[in-house]
């Protein structure tokens, strides 16, 4: 058996983290640097992922990259892959993290709005593996993990530009795991409502409703960025080296709406 | 951020059933690096003795205790041989089950031996859950982990009793993870596909297992360290926010013969 050392150490570890200026992303990118890989923290944002990035360097004392990426402009991603192996020489590691939604009244959407939420969390996820395969192949234990929602598993109407994609991404990920073992992994994380900061305020929730958010899950709260990078470190690890095309729920239980609702 | 720290069991102490060979034991072993003080139970007792002297001679905390998970008395017995070595329990790992194999003919099975499936795999994880939940609210950290079987989504051949046994235990740790809510307890599974241990030893040929892999992206059968890891996972203080999650560990495949 291996040590627990041996099964989550990241030593040697080239990880590329997008959208990792933001909350999940950016906790991610500490967690891994604590446990020895090199992180490529990749944004929209780029003095926010080189901010993250030094800060990363500062605590592990491993280096980290900061680099400005958008997540759907395809010349952007190539540039990514290239910065990453000049510096690091290798990818062993892909976190396809960016994503985002904003609440539309489900009769108000249009074309326009269901392809550009569309273009940004999925098919970025898409180009930017495959342009990471030919290199992802040649590691051990090379995996990929994508940020999920539940909203794309639940009916949600509130979302539906948003939660459509993310269905989409889930599919997208069983059918490159399917295909692709044993060489390179395939998981997602589902995510629940994570505090965010103030991302979750431009989605369209005031504080009021995020506090009657927490109290529908289980567990009564919502999640902390730490708790999903904890997720996504375990799918990577050598631990779960025998783990593909799966869904890891990180949600607090789910929620939870009682038929006999109170007045409140 | 220290590893040791992510999965420090330390001071808190583990309920293995069927601990003394294949999954189960890999599972004492892992949650003893982790930290955690085991209470090794099983059918065969001297079985479950030497992986609780394995544990020691590790340097690990580690009792044995004879427990047919279908004996209801033996099942009280175990949690209170635990509390009175450890003086509490935090982690329960339902291990112990069988049934499977491709030996339910729908035709040939007797009432009695669908039953027992049930009996062994879920009556003895909910009891368990019942018997062990008031010291882990007491203690404040509570962690309960179900080994089902990726057979509970699978269809398969002869295969109706033990699929829908362990397709019980699925949803109960979904059902109970809400019942306890709150946090303090968790309640989670583990499915396995197909794992090398002796259980499986016993129907695998190597035609069998060429068929299983055909269906597996990762090209090879499961090992038992690979189910111990997700159970590690979710003992851990890590999967603080998750809760009546099945997660399936099983190469990406199914493992089914047709
Ligand atoms: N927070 C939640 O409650 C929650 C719930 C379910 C799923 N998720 C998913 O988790 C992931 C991370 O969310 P978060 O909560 O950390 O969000 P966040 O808003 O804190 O971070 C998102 C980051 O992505 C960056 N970004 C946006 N567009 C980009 C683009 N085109 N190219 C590159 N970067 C871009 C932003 O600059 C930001 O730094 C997203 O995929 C999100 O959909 C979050
Ligand atoms: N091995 C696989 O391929 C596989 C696949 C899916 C699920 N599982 C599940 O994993 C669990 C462990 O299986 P394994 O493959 O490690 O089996 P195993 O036969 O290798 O070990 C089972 C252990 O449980 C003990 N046991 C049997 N009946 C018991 C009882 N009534 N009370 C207490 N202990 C008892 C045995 O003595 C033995 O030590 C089972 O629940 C099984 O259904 C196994």
């Amino acid at each position: 058996m291996k040590s627990i050392e041996q099964l989550f150490s990241f030593k040697g570890k080239v990880i590329i983290i997008t959208g990792a200026a933001g909350a999940i992303g950016g906790a991610a990118g500490h967690l891994f640097a604590s446990l020895g890989a090199n992180v490529v923290i990749s944004d929209l944002n780029g003095e926010g992922a080189k901010k993250v990035a030094a800060e990363i360097t500062a605590e592990s004392g491993v280096e980290a990259l900061g680099i400005q990426t958008n997540a759907t402009v395809e010349a952007e991603l190539d540039t990514l892959v290239q910065t990453t192996l000049e510096k690091f020489g290798k990818i062993s590691g892909l976190i396809n993290n960016v994503g985002w939604g904003a609440a539309t009244p489900i009769w108000e959407s249009d074309t326009d709005k269901m392809v550009k939420s569309y273009l940004l969390n999925t098919v970025g996820a898409y180009n930017l593996t495959k342009r990471c395969m030919p290199y992802l192949e040649k590691e051990p234990n090379a995996s990929v993990v994508f940020s999920g929602s539940l909203v794309g598993v639940t009916p949600s109407p509130e979302f539906i530009e948003y939660s459509t994609a993310k269905a989409g991404l889930m599919n997208l990920v069983r059918s490159m795991a399917v295909v692709s073992g044993p060489k390179v992994r395939f998981n997602t994380v589902l995510i629940g409502s994570v505090d965010n900061g103030d991302s979750t305020l431009a989605a369209g929730y005031d504080p009021e409703m995020l506090r009657r958010l927490s109290e529908a899950f289980v567990m009564k709260r919502r999640g902390f960025p730490m708790e999903i990078a904890y997720g996504m470190m375990f799918l990577m690890s050598n631990a779960a080296e025998w783990i593909t095309g799966i869904d890891l729920r990180i949600d607090g239980g789910g929620t939870y709406k009682s038929k006999m609702p109170k007045k409140d | 951020m220290k590893l040791n720290h992510l999965f420090d069991l330390s001071g808190k102490v583990a309920v293995v059933t069927g601990g003394g060979n294949g999954i189960g034991k890999a599972v004492c072993m892992m949650l003893s690096r982790a930290g955690a003080s085991v209470a090794v139970g099983d059918l065969k007792y001297e079985d479950a003795q030497h992986v609780a002297d394995e544990i020691k001679a590790e340097g690990g905390k580690a009792i044995a205790v004879a427990c047919n998970v279908t004996v209801d008395e033996e099942l009280v017995n175990m949690v209170d041989e635990t509390v009175k070595a450890f003086g509490k329990v935090n982690v329960l790992v339902n291990n112990a089950g069988g049934g499977g194999g491709g030996r339910e003919n729908p035709s040939k099975i007797s009432v009695d031996d669908f039953a027992w499936r049930f009996k062994l795999n879920v009556y003895s994880a909910w009891r368990l859950s019942q018997l062990c939940a008031p010291h882990m609210e007491k203690d404040g950290y509570g962690s309960i982990i179900n080994i089902t079987s990726m057979s509970s989504i699978n269809r398969s051949p002869n295969m109706s009793a033990y699929a829908a046994s362990k397709a019980a235990m699925n949803h109960m740790t979904a059902n109970l993870a809400m019942d306890y809510g709150g946090g303090k307890i968790r309640v989670n599974a583990v499915g396995p596909g197909a794992t090398k241990t002796a259980a499986l030893a016993s129907v695998l040929t190597p035609e069998i297992e060429a068929k299983m892999l055909a269906h597996t992206p990762i090209k090879r059968l499961g090992e038992v360290d690979d189910i111990a890891g997700a159970v590690l996972y979710f003992a851990a203080p890590i999967s603080e926010w998750v809760s009546g999650e099945t997660l399936f560990v099983n190469g990406g495949g199914v493992q089914t013969l047709d």
